[in-house]
């Protein structure tokens, strides 16, 4: 089950829902670890349904929106989609700053963004 | 049994007092394998007993021994008529020299340090057995003084003789012992010294090859700080004051501010995600798309029809810069820029932000305003347009631009400084120089984040536009 040292993951129908373990993603080690990890997780599939849980993430640095970004390209490019939820409000600055809460698909919680999948 | 018959050392009855099982084991196996018949107490009482009840050919006795010790034991073997010419073989570590006198005192014959050679220890047997004392030894009462300590010492001259040579013979074989030893230590030393010698070329090498990097990384820093303004950069209608504080010796940030003809000025402010050589490289290659000088890189500025300078908007700059950086070519490297052109004799500033912290507008006289413009940061969404705003100035009115390792500078509690706290300290020295007002935000973003300092990179632009 607890196959990964950075993420959590779990499947709710086709959905992937994928949990960050860490409370802080700052440094670059742990943000490589987690692009290889969602990688393995999403490597055959073309075009999946994910959903990333934000709710342990208390710090994030901006470089974590460039793996986001590199993730959210991939996923539409395949006619996937990709969502977020749990997003505290000191993180959710961070995306509104750079206004990528307006390109991300940002949920309240994990059960309103699954609804949102159908 | 084995009778015995003096004078031969093969076959003998050897008693042997000794409390540590293991180590009377091993002795017993010893004597019995080289053809002795032993047998064996486990302290000097007992073992008195069983010389009392038979007369044993040689005696050998640990010292330290529960109910009895050696001594004691030795002692009470000496003073017994029946038994006193019975040779008596001390076993002890032989730690301090009054246990030599101790042994005289109580009538040892013989001295063997633990731990023995098997063959030395039969080797002493043998000796005592083929000078067997007299029960008439003479007796003679020594005074002996050892480590400012008097001793009267009663004891054969033989016996004397015999102990003191054993315990000769002993430190010989101790130091023959030691010899050996520091032959060994003296090897391992050289050993050792080769090992040094390598380890210290390996360290110079180590050094040599930093040495090598620190000075590539002086050079990129270099190549860098050629993307900020030069040191006597000045517009014709606006006073302009910048600091740029990287946070590692090599930065994603860059800021810069031109002339772009004899009406406008070109100024920005980009933050390449993520910092070190990668940003670094990012920050240097978008740079050069960034230049006032008329060329086929620039985006900013391209010889028109008419062989006049054409200028280009600040948002055909940030469309362009998307097209030709999208994340994938970067490993996920993006950045976010606030790019405007002011035309310096209206005070009209156009600008884009793709994804950047708002510029402050600070006029001569009202309240600090914040004016930010919506777009994704370069390198995210392909093919996107980007919308650009219209900022009017009046004259005397400072803007600043700054990248997010101001507002977002965390305090020790991972804090973030914020908008307004910028806003507080900006128009709290609105009264002071351009330069001064850029200095004091610089300062109290690094109060902000003692004691640990910055994190990310800092920079700052200030322009205060005074037409003439």
């Amino acid at each position: 089950m607890d196959q990964f040292r950075r993420i959590q993951t779990g499947k709710t129908g086709d959905i992937h829902m994928v949990l960050f373990k860490d409370k802080k993603i700052l440094d670059d080690t742990v943000l490589d670890e987690i692009k290889q990890e969602i990688n393995t997780l999403l490597g055959k599939c073309t075009g999946p349904d994910v959903l990333l849980d934000f709710g342990n993430v208390e710090f994030m640095s901006s470089a974590m929106l460039g793996l986001l970004g590199q993730l959210h390209r991939k996923i539409v490019t395949g006619h996937g989609r990709l969502k977020m939820c749990n997003i505290r409000p000191e993180i959710f600055q961070v995306f509104k700053l750079t206004n990528l809460d307006k390109l991300f698909s940002i949920h309240k919680d994990a059960p309103t963004a699954l609804a949102t999948f159908t | 049994m084995a009778t015995t018959s003096p004078g031969t050392a093969a076959g003998v009855d050897v008693l042997v007092a000794e409390d540590s099982k293991i180590q009377a084991r091993m002795l017993v196996k010893r004597l019995t394998d080289a053809g002795h018949a032993v047998r064996w107490a486990e302290n000097g009482a007992d073992a008195l007993v069983m010389a009392r009840d038979r007369r044993p050919d040689i005696i050998i006795s640990d010292i330290e021994m529960p109910v009895m010790t050696g001594y004691e034991f030795c002692k009470a073997v000496k003073t017994d008529p029946a038994l006193r010419s019975v040779p008596l073989i001390l076993m002890s570590t032989l730690s301090d020299p009054i246990d030599i006198i101790r042994g005289l005192d109580a009538g040892a014959d013989n001295y063997v340090t633990k731990p023995y050679e098997p063959d030395y220890l039969l080797g002493r047997m043998r000796s005592l057995l083929d000078s067997p004392l007299g029960d008439a030894a003479e007796q003679a009462t020594l005074e002996v003084a050892v480590a400012g300590q008097k001793f009267n010492v009663q004891a054969g001259r033989q016996q004397v003789l015999n102990l003191l040579i054993s315990t000769f013979e002993n430190a010989v074989a101790k130091n023959q012992e030691l010899i050996a030893a520091n032959q060994e230590l003296s090897i391992a030393r050289d050993r050792l010294q080769q090992n040094n010698a390598e380890l210290s070329q390996l360290n110079d090498e180590i050094s040599r090859r930093n040495a090598q990097m620190v000075r590539d990384l002086e050079a990129a820093a270099k190549v860098q700080r050629s993307l900020l303004p030069a040191d006597d950069a000045a517009l014709a209608a606006a006073e302009i004051a910048w600091r740029y504080v990287p946070c590692q010796k090599l930065a994603g940030d860059f800021l810069n501010v031109f002339p772009l003809d004899d009406e406008h000025a070109g100024l920005f402010v980009v933050d390449v995600s993520g910092h070190g050589v990668p940003s670094s490289l990012m920050a240097v290659t978008v740079g050069r798309f960034l230049t006032p000088k008329v060329s086929e890189q620039s985006l900013l500025v391209r010889q028109g029809p008419d062989g006049r300078v054409a200028i280009a908007t600040p948002a055909e700059v940030a469309t362009q810069l998307n097209r030709l950086f999208q994340a994938d070519e970067f490993s996920g490297l993006y950045f976010t820029m606030l790019y405007g052109v002011l035309h310096l004799p209206t005070g009209r500033l156009d600008y884009v932000s793709s994804g950047h912290p708002a510029l402050l507008r600070v006029p001569a006289a009202g309240d600090v305003e914040f004016h930010g413009a919506e777009g994704f940061p370069i390198g995210f969404v392909p093919d996107v347009e980007y919308a650009q705003k219209t900022l009017q100035l009046i004259p005397g009115d400072r803007i600043y631009l700054y990248s997010d390792g101001v507002t977002e500078a965390m305090d020790k509690d991972q804090e973030p400084l914020g908008e307004q706290a910028l806003a507080e300290c900006i128009g709290g020295s609105r009264a002071r120089p351009l330069e001064e007002t850029v200095a004091a935000l610089l300062e109290t973003v690094e109060q902000w984040c003692q004691p640990a300092g910055p994190l990310d990179d800092v920079s700052i632009l200030g322009l205060e536009w005074r037409p003439t």
